[in-house]
Formats: C-alpha cells, sequence, structure tokens
C-alpha cells in the first residue's frame, strides 16, 4: 500500500466526516426557505451532534447486544463505504476498493445492522421502520444495480476511482448516457437517503417514517452515530452523482494546491446540489408507501433503457 | 496411500451404520461410536480431498467388473475432490451436533436408527461423487435417495410426515427416473457406461440425455418448479437432516449437473440460457416464498430454493460464456458456482442446526411464537446472525464472496457480441440483485423475529441455552463462514486461479479499523454511563409482547407488493335471518394461499396419471378366462408378426 493511498484514506474520511453535517444542514436551510421559514442556522446539525454525544444513553429493557453494536457497524460500514467514492483526490487502486458492487454491499450491511436495531428493542414503531426500509432497499436493488452496470459499460472498469478518472479524461457531461445514468442516480440517492418522496426525514409520524421510526430508540451518542452516518451517506451518494457528471477540479495527484482547489470546488458543487435536493424535496409530497413501487419501477425502466441503448448503440 | 485413506473412511461410515443397526439397544454409547464414526470418516475425507483439490493428481481406483458391461468404480479428480470437502466439513459438525441432539429427542431405540441412516446417507452422498461411471453413478445416486427417505420418515408418528414422506419419495423417484433415462440415452448415444467426453455439436440423442439429466438434477435441487418436495421434507425431519439434506445433498445433484456438463456434453449456448433461466426463477421466487413463510424450517428451506437458484445462474451464465468464446469470464462465473455451492452449505448447515437448537429450546417451528431469545440463548443467537449475514450476501462474509463472483462475470459479460443476449444477461443480473436484496429482508425478519424483542409464548419465556456441543458444531460452521469469506480471494489464488476480486481482507480490516476508531473516539469523548428504562409504548405504562411487530406484519409491504406472485383465495360465506341480507346469523371467512405449483402442475399431472392407472388397471379383472385370452392373442399376434417378418 503506497503512503498515496494511505493519504487519500485519511484525508477522504476526514473531509466526509467534516463536510457531511453541513450539506444536510443545507438541505433542512433551502427547505425551511422555500416554506416561508427562516430554518435552524447552517450549522445546527454539528451543535445537534455535539450535544448528542455529551449525553446519556438510555436503553431499553429489552434490547440486547445488537442495539449497542449496531450503530457502531453501521458507523463503521458507512465510514468504509465512504472510502470508495472519492471527494477530491482519485488515487490508483489497492486491493479492490472502489469496486462499486461492494461498494453497494457496504450499505446494504450497514442497513441490515440499523433494521435488526429497530427490531430489537420490540417497539412496534422500530418494526414498522425496519420493515418497510427492508422492503424498499430490496425493490429499488435492480434499478441500482442496473445503473451501475450501465456505468460499467459506459467506464469499462468496476471501479469507482477507475470511473472519476474515465469521466475527468473525456471531460464534463460528455454523453447523453451520462445524463440518463445521473437522472438515475439521483433518484437512487433519494431513496437511498430516505427523502421526500420516498420517505420524511423530517418526521417521526408513524404514517410517513421509514428511516427515522427505526431510530426511534437510539439515543445519545448512538443516535449521533446514526446521525452522522446518514449524513455521510448523504454525502457519498452526492459525491458519486458530481463525481461522475461534473467531474472538473479532481485531483489525480496529491499536491497541496490541487487538493484546496478541488476541495473547494467540491464544496462549491455539492452546495448546489444540495439546493437542487432541498428544492426537489420542497416541490414534492411523500407518497403513499404503496405508490412508491410504482416510482421504482419508473427508475428501473429507466435505467434499463440506457443498457438497452448502450448495448444497441 | 491416498487410495487407502478413502477405503477406510467408506468403512467407518459402513460401521457407523452397522454398528447401531446390530447391536439392538437404547444406549448412548451406541450412538455415539456411531456419529465418532462419522466424524472419523468426515476427517479423512478431508485430508484427502484437500491435496486434490490444491492440484495434487487425480486419485483413480480399479475398477470393480463384476459382469461384462456393468463395472462399479471409483475416481477422485478436483471436481469431486471439492464435492467431498464441502460433504465431508458439513458431515463432521452435522454430526457434533447430533451426538448431543439425538439424545435430546424422544424415540428411543429408534435413535439408532437415525444415526445408522445418517452414516449410510453420507456414504451414500461420498459415493456419488467419487463414482467413475455412469452406471454406479446411477446405482449410488438410488441409494442416496432410499437412505434420505428413511430419515425424512424418521418421525413417521407425527401427523404431517406421512405426506411430506410420500411427496418426497415420489420426487426424488422421478428424478431417478430421468437420471436413470439420460444415462440409458447417453450409453445409445456412446456405447458405454463411462464417463467420456462426446466432442463436436450433440446430436439430438445427447440433447435428449442432457435435457433429462437436467429435468433429473432439478429436482433433485429443488428448482422451481419441481421443488416443492423442499417445503415439505425439511420441516418434517429431525434437524441434522434437514441441515444434511439442504447444505449437501442439493449439492450432490449440482455436482452430478456439473459433471456431464463439464465431462460428457459439449454444450450448446441455448442449454445455457435454459440452466439460467431456470435459476433466476427459482432464485427470484424461492425467495419471494421464503419471505412469506413462517415456519422457520420451510422459510430455510425456500431459501435453499433460492441459493440452488443462484447456483444455476452461475453454472448457466459458465455455459453461455464458453460458448459464445470467452473462457476467462466462464472459469469467473464456475468458481461463483462452485464457490456458492460450498458457501451455501456451511451457512444454510449452520442456520438449519442453530434452527434445530431454538425448535428444541422453544416446541414451536412458528416464528410468530418466539422472540427475544437473544437472551436466553446469546450463543445460538450469536450463530444465527453469522449465519444470516452469511446467507444475506453482506461483506466480508461467504456469501458476499461467492455472489461477488457471479457479479463480477454478469458485470464484464458486455463482451458478449450477441445485442439481444446481452439485454437478457442484465434482466437476471437485476433479478440476482433483486434476489440477495431480498434475502437480506427475509433475513432480517427471521432473525428479528426469533432472537428480538420480547417473547411471544411461555416456551420462547423459559428457553434455556443449548449443551456445549450442540453449540459446537455450528460453531465451526460459522467460524468457517467468516474465514472463507475474509480470505476468499486468498483461497481462490491458492486453489489456482486469478480472479479480479476485491481483497475482503482488505475490507475487514478497514471495518475493524473503523469500528475500533469510532468506539475510540466515543469512549473519550462521552458519558459512559447508560441508563435502562422502559420504550415508549404509545402512552402505554409497559409494553406487551402482542403489540409487537410480528413476522408477518415485517414482510407485509413485500407481500403487497408481489401480491400478484402470492395467489390467495378469499373466501367470505354469510348468513342473514331475513331475506334483505340484513340481520347477520352466521358467517365464515378465510385468506388462503393458494399453493400455485401444487394446484395447478403436481394436482393436474398427478391426477391424469391416476386416470391413466385406472384405465390400465380395468385389463387385470381377476378372472382367469379372461387371461388366458390374453395369452392366446399375445400368441397369436407372435405368429402372426413372426410370418410376416419371415
Amino acid at each position: 500500500m503506497s503512503t498515496d493511498f494511505i493519504l487519500y484514506l485519511l484525508l477522504n474520511t476526514a473531509l466526509v466526516l467534516l463536510i457531511a453535517p453541513l450539506f444536510s444542514g443545507l438541505i433542512k436551510k433551502v427547505k425551511a426557505w422555500t416554506q416561508g421559514r427562516q430554518g435552524p442556522p447552517l450549522f445546527q446539525q454539528y451543535f445537534v451532534l455535539v450535544k448528542l454525544v455529551k449525553k446519556e444513553v438510555i436503553y431499553s429493557p429489552n434490547a440486547s447486544w445488537v442495539m449497542r453494536a449496531a450503530p457502531l457497524v453501521n458507523m463503521a460500514a458507512i465510514l468504509v463505504a465512504a472510502l470508495f467514492v472519492p471527494l477530491v483526490f482519485v488515487p490508483e487502486p489497492v486491493g479492490g476498493i472502489g469496486n462499486i458492487i461492494l461498494f453497494m454491499y457496504l450499505l446494504a450491511l450497514a442497513r441490515f445492522f440499523m433494521a435488526l436495531a429497530g427490531l430489537d428493542a420490540g417497539s412496534s414503531f422500530g418494526g414498522m421502520g425496519s420493515s418497510r426500509e427492508m422492503s424498499f432497499s430490496a425493490i429499488i436493488e435492480p434499478t441500482t444495480i442496473i445503473v451501475f452496470a450501465a456505468l460499467a459499460i459506459v467506464f469499462k472498469s468496476l471501479d469507482i476511482f477507475a470511473m472519476f478518472a474515465g469521466s475527468l479524461a473525456t471531460g464534463t457531461l460528455a454523453t447523453p448516457t451520462l445524463i440518463l445514468i445521473g437522472i438515475s442516480l439521483f433518484i437512487i440517492l433519494v431513496v437511498e437517503t430516505s427523502r421526500i418522496p420516498v420517505d420524511n426525514p423530517e418526521t417521526h409520524l408513524e404514517l410517513t417514517m421509514v428511516h427515522e421510526g427505526m431510530l426511534l430508540e437510539q439515543s445519545g451518542k448512538n443516535l449521533a452515530l446514526m446521525e452522522l452516518s446518514a449524513a455521510v451517506k448523504l454525502t457519498i451518494m452526492m459525491a458519486l452523482l458530481i463525481n461522475l457528471v461534473i467531474p472538473a477540479g479532481l485531483a489525480l495527484t496529491l499536491t497541496t494546491a490541487g487538493i484546496l482547489l478541488a476541495a473547494l470546488l467540491f464544496v462549491l458543487k455539492g452546495s448546489v446540489l444540495a439546493v437542487i435536493i432541498g428544492l426537489f424535496e420542497a416541490s414534492m409530497a411523500k407518497k403513499r408507501l404503496f405508490q412508491v413501487p410504482s416510482l421504482f419501477a419508473m427508475a428501473f425502466f429507466f435505467s434499463t433503457l440506457i443498457i438497452i441503448i448502450e448495448v444497441l448503440a | 496411500m491416498i487410495a487407502e485413506i478413502f477405503i477406510v473412511a467408506l468403512l467407518f461410515l459402513l460401521a457407523g451404520f452397522i454398528i447401531p443397526l446390530v447391536v439392538r439397544s437404547d444406549r448412548r454409547i451406541l450412538r455415539t461410536i456411531s456419529y465418532g464414526c462419522t466424524i472419523f470418516a468426515s476427517a479423512f475425507l478431508t485430508t484427502l480431498s484437500l491435496p486434490v483439490l490444491i492440484g495434487s493428481g487425480t486419485i483413480m481406483f480399479p475398477a470393480y467388473a463384476p459382469a461384462g458391461l456393468f463395472s462399479i468404480g471409483f475416481i477422485i479428480d478436483r471436481l469431486a475432490a471439492f464435492f467431498l470437502l464441502l460433504i465431508a466439513v458439513v458431515s463432521f459438525c452435522v454430526a457434533l451436533y447430533s451426538l448431543e441432539y439425538s439424545e435430546h429427542t424422544n424415540g428411543g431405540v429408534r435413535r439408532n436408527l437415525l444415526c445408522a441412516g445418517t452414516n449410510l446417507f453420507v456414504l451414500a452422498m461420498v459415493l456419488v461423487v467419487a463414482a467413475a461411471d455412469t452406471f454406479s453413478f446411477f446405482l449410488f445416486w438410488e441409494l442416496m435417495a432410499a437412505a434420505s427417505f428413511i430419515l425424512v420418515m424418521y418421525e413417521y408418528d407425527r401427523p404431517s410426515t406421512p405426506r411430506a414422506g410420500i411427496f418426497y419419495f415420489v420426487m426424488t423417484h422421478l428424478s431417478a427416473l430421468f437420471v436413470m433415462l439420460g444415462i440409458l440415452l447417453l450409453w445409445f448415444e456412446s456405447g458405454s457406461f463411462a464417463l467420456e467426453h462426446l466432442a463436436g455439436t450433440p446430436s439430438l440423442l445427447a440433447t435428449c440425455a442432457f435435457v433429462c439429466l437436467f429435468c433429473g438434477f432439478a429436482i433433485k435441487s429443488g428448482i422451481i418448479p419441481f421443488h416443492k418436495w423442499l417445503p415439505y421434507a425439511h420441516p418434517a425431519s429431525p434437524s441434522p437432516i434437514s441441515a444434511l439434506m439442504s447444505a449437501v445433498m442439493l449439492k450432490v445433484a449440482v455436482y452430478g449437473l456439473l459433471r456431464f456438463i463439464l465431462d460428457v456434453f459439449s454444450p450448446e449456448l441455448w442449454w445455457g440460457v435454459l440452466i439460467l433461466v431456470f435459476g433466476t426463477a427459482s432464485a427470484v421466487l424461492g425467495v419471494i416464498y421464503a419471505l412469506k413463510e413462517h415456519d422457520l424450517k420451510a422459510m430455510l428451506a425456500y431459501s435453499s430454493i433460492e441459493n440452488i437458484g443462484i447456483i444455476f445462474m452461475g453454472i448457466g451464465l459458465y455455459v453461455v460464456m464458453e460458448t459464445s468464446g470467452l473462457p476467462v469470464l466462464a472459469t469467473i462465473a464456475l468458481l461463483g458456482a462452485l464457490f456458492h455451492s460450498l458457501n451455501h452449505a456451511l451457512f444454510k448447515s449452520l442456520l438449519f442446526l442453530t434452527a434445530g437448537s431454538v425448535i428444541h429450546a422453544t416446541h414451536t417451528r412458528d416464528i410468530e411464537h418466539m422472540g427475544g431469545l437473544i437472551h436466553r440463548m446469546p450463543v445460538t443467537g450469536a450463530l444465527f446472525c453469522t449465519g444470516s449475514l452469511a446467507i444475506a450476501a453482506l461483506p466480508p462474509l461467504n456469501g458476499f464472496a461467492s455472489e461477488l463472483l457471479i457479479f463480477i462475470a454478469f458485470f464484464t459479460s458486455v463482451t458478449i457480441v450477441d445485442p439481444i443476449l446481452k439485454v437478457f444477461l442484465f434482466l437476471c443480473l437485476a433479478l440476482f440483485a433483486l434476489t440477495s436484496a431480498l434475502s437480506a429482508a427475509c433475513f432480517v425478519k427471521a432473525f428479528g423475529s426469533v432472537f428480538l424483542g420480547m417473547p411471544r409464548s411461555q416456551e420462547s419465556e423459559d428457553a434455556r441455552e443449548m449443551p456445549p456441543l450442540m453449540l459446537l458444531g455450528p460453531g465451526i460452521l460459522a467460524a468457517a463462514c467468516v474465514v472463507l469469506g475474509v480470505f476468499a480471494l486468498q483461497v481462490i489464488t491458492l486453489a489456482g486461479f486469478a480472479v479480479p476480486l476485491p481483497d475482503l481482507f482488505l475490507v475487514g480490516l478497514l471495518l475493524l479499523m473503523m469500528l475500533v476508531l469510532t468506539y475510540a473516539v466515543l469512549f473519550f469523548t462521552s458519558p459512559r454511563t447508560f441508563r435502562v428504562s422502559e420504550t415508549w409504548g404509545c402512552g402505554m405504562h409497559f409494553q406487551e409482547a402482542g403489540a409487537e411487530y410480528t413476522g408477518h406484519g415485517f414482510s407485509e409491504p413485500l407481500d403487497i407488493i408481489f401480491s400478484p406472485l402470492y395467489r390467495t383465495r378469499i373466501r367470505n360465506e354469510r348468513q342473514f335471518y331475513d331475506e334483505h341480507n340484513v340481520i347477520f346469523k352466521a358467517g365464515a371467512a378465510e385468506i388462503r394461499l393458494l399453493r400455485v405449483f401444487e394446484e395447478y402442475l403436481y394436482l393436474p399431472v398427478a391426477r391424469g396419471f391416476a386416470a391413466l392407472t385406472r384405465t390400465i388397471a380395468q385389463f387385470q379383472n381377476g378372472c382367469l378366462d379372461t387371461y388366458i385370452l390374453y395369452v392366446f392373442v399375445t400368441v397369436l399376434a407372435l405368429l402372426v408378426f413372426l410370418g410376416w417378418s419371415a
């Protein structure tokens, strides 16, 4: 393992942890503005995390080691998945880090433990959340894999690193296929990060909640981990979309100036995307639970279209 | 030397079969000796197969030929060694588990039959895999079918068992019939029972032979629509037997298919597509039916159907790639199928054994009556959790490693020229991804309903942890699941194949690092005290198990999404006192899940055969005069025929 790669591991993890709460804060802010509210301060997410870490943890008497382990495993899996998506600097891949299928399944690992934690306390809210989360994640999976397969065809590699490098080489918005993939990735982002119209990240009402339902039993530092991991997941899904569609500025070599410029550009691009997500959420209503699959079916046919275009072209 | 080890292993199994039958007394020592024989034989088989697998050369045995054409011979090449290893590892752990399990079941001296049958069953499977020609293959195939039938019928006094047993008997003999037909057709084609390669484009006869063999192996391995015996036979048989049948016997059928495809036929493209279609259908439907099950063992049986489907997808992909001239991808797909066979054997036997412990502790197979067992059976819970993680294909465990190989083969199949075939492969890929995600949902449901939350019955409340031996067997399997996952790349490299598999050891290491790091940061920044307090119960003072989310509830969203696949029949009958149907008198309502394959496929076929046999039975009216008439007509017909041909 080269020093470059070790530096990449440190840099990417630090950056994603630092920047993640900002993006989710920004989305909240944008939504508040569109609704004519002031909204929480931009850095509110950071304060919330610090507050939660300082608080005591409360466990249900029914809770087992699953409840205690799940936040840690969840966070670790998401952090390792974050290593698969370079934010600012693309190193040479080592030992299959960057494999897009492995990336997908690391997210599944995090989700598996989160769903188990939802069931652990025996509360009906947690069970409801777990059940819906696992159902949705299962039926979006064909779409995700087809989009990833389309990416693999376009860039002739299974490696996210190579995809980013390839996208950087061909320039921005190179092909119509890439735009189609961008739209599909956006839908996947919305589903994976539990946003409107699939889920509502703001409420704890039993009619709307999926992701939040699973977290209802979490408290203190465990809740902080869950919130932070959700924010990190949002950031890496955004990074995947940004660096594939508008890769300009990504650093291929490790120079201080290049990294700083890339980081600045990334924050800028990410903020624009966060605003778009915020506006998208504000303009949508939460879909009824059993109307969501039809949205997924649409996304699936859309992504199959990409494959057919790519294959027959 | 190595040849002798094999004979010794066979003798051990034979001894394990004979001893408890000959000495008919209900003593523990007999059963211990018998299972001890299985354990020793398994250890010998492991030491025998490992060097062959790494590539020390094929072991041949001189064939025993009592009568010209028919001979019985053994040969252990790398393929056979791989499946011998699979059989040995699983039998080893199952025998360890059974040492204790058989003492906790009722049945008195009948339990001797259980361990004798187990030995015979393992022996038969070893012999099938080691068979050198098609004749001995079929002979031992029948022995395997008979031994497993006895074991399925072991608890014959339970009301549901005879039906399950008969179902299994019919299906398994249908399989044997097809295999026999295939072997006979091959004999017509090549003129011998040897497993020799048929070069060139397959003739019509060879194609028919392949179709017959495919049907035979598909029935035995539970490919949809021939799968129906699995969810009946598994709940009926004792848990160690379910583990053996699901983990090993289905793989012996996979071995059969692979042996004939690799060594005998020169497959064509459409064969691969056929295998792929059946594999994909089984994978998707298997897991969708598994989601609906609330009988723990039937659920595991359906999940076996799903995994066999995945293995068949790998085999089908191999054939497609091979015939499209892509040997590198073909090797990846084949490795994926083989590796998944081994991995499924490990985690499915692990799950069946731990499920057996749970069922033993709670006296029910219904997951709705379990819950909260993780506090009462912590080790069993952790083992079941490992199995669930592996079967849900989560990194860095072994189930993921083998599915990843098949995924890689699918992803890189873009180099195939034919666009229609490419689109077809991508559709299979999408369904494969769906399968794997649904199985994650299925095992969240299984682990969650069985082990988490609150106990939903008194038996679950009183459940106790199992004795050490019943934890050791599954424990070894769980360790194997982790090791084969984390070191997947290294193991495959050791076997001499270069595959573009990510290094899961590195991923595991990173996961561990992140885990430790997160824990350390929180350890120093956050208060270490915690409080235990009631879960919020919507305003209730205390939580009730009845308000908990059940297994049924858990799979409800998926039930509704896939409702076109679950055919239900709703019956709603009401009677009223008056003619305007206003004053309600009595009524009955029922929502019944239709057994689609049974009602639309199995029963019509069975009825057809019954009608046919009734027609034929009319000729046998029990009257001597009629029979003399038959003889007379036959002689007359013969005379006419001979005169004609002369």
